[in-house]
């Protein structure tokens, strides 16, 4: 529970150091590290294939996708942010996250919950006997991407 | 195979840049607007048939062998579905002579007919991950389509639209979480089973509120209705018909609807919760509608009011309440669907959507002066159109439940209504023919005649109201009107 | 519940609220979508976290794997926009995405 605690200490850390890091290459290399160490999250908790999708597809391909824009928007670091959210915004954070741990403490064993009945089969099953619709909303999904990107990218005749 | 409503339209979209590389227009066109009759016939004559003995559940079988997907068409969905695809079907046959100058057309079709299926699988799922999966599904496709003329402010109104949309999934899916965390399920009978069982207040509490204000955020109830004036006004006019006619009422009021009184179950506190939010609704976005000169913007904001109608019937509780807002969701369907569409011939010929600059058009363009005038009356409630009737049950409810300050508040905001609506008319249609538009010639065919075809619908729903009421809405009523037991007692798989 | 899960539910909260609060203030574009990613990371350990304390690992599994494919759409998306953005304005600053009054 220590490593798991001290994990998750690093994704929050990583993942506010993507917000507040003035280089946007930066920021999507501190996201990338934070879903990494999410991964690693994950395979603790006993989910070997959300950790790799995590790892593997957050931390790899949504960051290549990141940087890819980053490259072609080269003016992106001329972008000053203000200077007033540069301050006050970690002070709101630190302010919430003592009210969120006090919230949490205060609601330990308060939430009631049903007694689970123990999963059966292994993930395959799982995902493709039991979750089945949610593979044609994923092609969907997929579809739409592609599409959209398609559509925005295309080629224009003349411009409006 | 009521799966076809969710296959038959992702096919075809798969296909179509295929189709198109072939056939730019022709093609594409027929096929989109093919499978959208289909759709429309199979779940308006289908349909019915289909649950004349009560819910039916389906079990989807591929190649003989019995996949894991089980789909419910009840009352609800049904209603739904119908008013998906007739909404649906009118924009597509706009689009065919108002897309031409965007280019794409193959790809338009494509990402609409995916939207379409998204909509059409969130209303058929049956357990919460689904709603919010298809909900992405038709949120990631309309994002495209605002941006698809790539102008400045298409790509503007659909960053932010997207922006708050992600968070409003975020909220949707935390909502989820708890529920899961609670039940250990997810489909719809087993957690209101299940939380029958559990004495659960304040943690069903929490999961509401934070469906109240992701569903409510899709559907753009005041106070989380700030990303739709600009969304769709800046929308290609088909979109923003489907946008305001339909998608903000699947994935906002039909999700909450859902799940709030079929899953949850409608308590005190939910409804006047609702009620309120349905009524601040109605009359900050009435006001904001005065002022606006952008005609789709004043459009825009008209939505948001009715759609806190739609949320003041539903959250009465009342089944004449619940039959009341279903009703005018369908009629504002129409309604508003027709209105965006001819403000798209507006724009089309005009080039503007300034109401300042128009006038007089109804010389020039008097089809669709018509077709205008009678959604706008429609929408106004003006008697015998449709809208007359849902609000006037609307407002009978609230009576009769004993909550004279709502109905109150809804007749005087119907008289708002009417006047920026009157005042849209005169300035766009009546009054002297501004000199600029002295060539403007009517909208192309198809654009004319899916807005004749809806104000058709508008006029005949209004006479016929009472056999339309009796044959979809009050199905659809009763389901919800049931509560829990609709889905505890009739959906046992 | 158990008590660790409430322990998760603290982190993925930190996350979300710390993705609101950089979508409130930030104003590079790409900022904003990595502030909605994050978001993404607080809900997805939100899912997984619950899913873990109940026992049902494997369909938290299934519905963080979908969430996912979800997110890469919705990024491919925004980021395509991005683009597009900043073709018409060569800035990514949402500043001057201030034309609609909203």
């Amino acid at each position: 529970m220590i490593v798991q605690t001290a994990l998750l200490i690093g994704v929050v850390l990583f993942s506010v150091l993507a917000i507040a890091l003035r280089d946007v290459l930066r920021s999507a290399i501190s996201l990338a590290a934070a879903s990494l160490l999410l991964g690693i999250v994950f395979f603790k908790m006993n989910a070997p294939y959300a950790g790799v999708f995590e790892i593997s597809v957050v931390a790899g391909l949504i960051t290549v996708l990141f940087i890819l824009t980053i490259a072609l928007t080269k003016a992106g670091d001329e972008v000053r942010e203000s200077r007033l959210v540069n301050w006050v915004f970690p002070l709101v954070f630190v302010a919430f996250v003592a009210v969120d741990a006090l919230v949490m403490k205060s609601l330990l064993g308060k939430v009631p919950a049903l007694a689970a009945a123990a999963e059966s089969g292994t993930f395959g099953e799982v995902l493709w006997k039991g979750r089945t619709f949610d593979l044609v909303g994923q092609i969907a999904v997929i579809l739409a991407g592609v599409f959209a990107v398609l559509a925005l990218f295309r080629k224009r005749e003349k411009h409006d | 195979m009521i799966i076809l409503f969710v296959a038959l339209p992702l096919v075809v979209a798969a296909v179509l840049p295929l189709v198109g590389k072939v056939s730019r227009r022709v093609l594409p066109d027929l096929l989109a607007n093919a499978t959208l009759v289909f759709l429309l016939v199979y779940a308006a004559v289908t349909g019915r048939a289909l649950i004349a003995g009560g819910p039916l559940l389906q079990q989807v079988t591929w190649l003989g062998e019995a996949v894991n997907i089980r789909l419910a068409l009840d009352g609800f969905s049904l209603f739904m579905l119908v008013a998906v695809s007739l909404v649906g079907l009118a924009a597509s046959l706009f689009a065919i002579d108002y897309m031409e100058h965007y280019g794409g057309k193959a790809n338009y079709h494509a990402l609409y007919l995916i939207m379409i299926a998204g909509m059409n699988g969130l209303v058929l799922v049956n357990d919460l991950f689904g709603v919010y999966l298809f909900l992405e599904v038709a949120a990631i496709a309309s994002y495209a389509l605002v941006a698809f003329g790539l102008g400045h402010d298409e790509l503007e109104a659909a960053f932010k639209y997207l922006a708050l949309s992600a968070v409003a999934s975020a909220f949707v899916l935390a909502g989820i979480a708890v529920i899961f965390g609670m039940t250990g399920s997810l489909d719809f009978r087993a957690v209101a089973a299940a939380l029958r069982e559990i004495d659960a207040g304040a943690a069903v509490a929490i999961a509401s509120a934070l469906f109240l204000m992701g569903f409510g955020l899709k559907a753009a109830l005041v106070p989380f209705h700030a990303w739709l004036p600009d969304a769709h006004p800046s929308a290609p006019a088909p979109i923003s018909a489907v946008l305001s006619g339909l998608l903000i009422k699947v994935s906002g009021v039909y999700a909450m609807t859902r799940i709030f009184l079929n899953v949850f179950g409608l308590t005190p506190a939910l409804s006047a919760v609702l009620m309120v939010l349905g009524a601040v609704s109605i009359v900050v976005a009435a006001f904001l509608a005065l002022g606006q000169k952008d005609m789709k913007r004043m459009l825009a904001y008209s939505s948001i009011s009715q759609v806190g109608y739609v949320v003041l019937g539903i959250g009465l509780g009342t089944p004449l309440g619940i039959a009341g807002g279903l009703f005018h969701l369908f009629n504002h369907a129409l309604a508003k669907g027709l209105l965006f569409l001819t403000s798209g011939s507006v724009q089309h010929a005009t080039g503007t959507r300034d109401l300042d600059e128009m006038g007089g058009l109804a010389k020039r363009m008097p089809v669709t002066a018509a077709a205008n005038l009678v959604g706008a009356l429609s929408i106004a409630g003006v008697p015998p159109l449709n809208g007359f009737w849902s609000k006037l049950i609307i407002i009978i409810a609230l009576v009769q439940a004993g909550e004279p300050v709502f109905a109150v508040i809804a007749v005087l905001a119907s008289v708002l209504t009417l006047w920026y609506y009157l005042l849209m008319q005169r300035k766009a249609f009546f009054g002297p023919l501004n000199e600029k538009w002295a060539a403007v010639k009517e909208a192309p065919f198809w654009m004319t005649a899916s807005t004749v075809l809806l104000a058709l619908l508008c006029l005949g729903i209004g006479i016929l109201f009472a056999s339309t009421v009796a044959t979809w809405v009050q199905p659809a009523a009763d389901v919800l009107a049931d509560g829990v037991q609709a889905v505890t007692g009739s959906w046992g798989f | 519940m158990t008590n660790t899960w409430y322990l998760y539910v603290f982190f993925a909260a930190a996350l979300v609220f710390a993705g609101l609060l950089g979508l409130l203030g930030k104003r590079n574009l790409i900022k904003l979508l990595i502030a909605i990613e994050v978001i993404g990371k607080g809900v997805s350990l939100l899912l997984l976290s619950t899913g873990f304390a109940k026992g049902h690992i494997l369909t938290a599994q299934a519905l963080v794997i979908t969430f996912i494919v979800v997110e890469v759409s919705l990024i491919a998306t925004a980021l395509a926009l991005i683009i597009n953005v900043y073709r018409h304005t060569k800035s990514l600053d949402v500043r001057n995405l201030a034309k609609l009054k909203g």
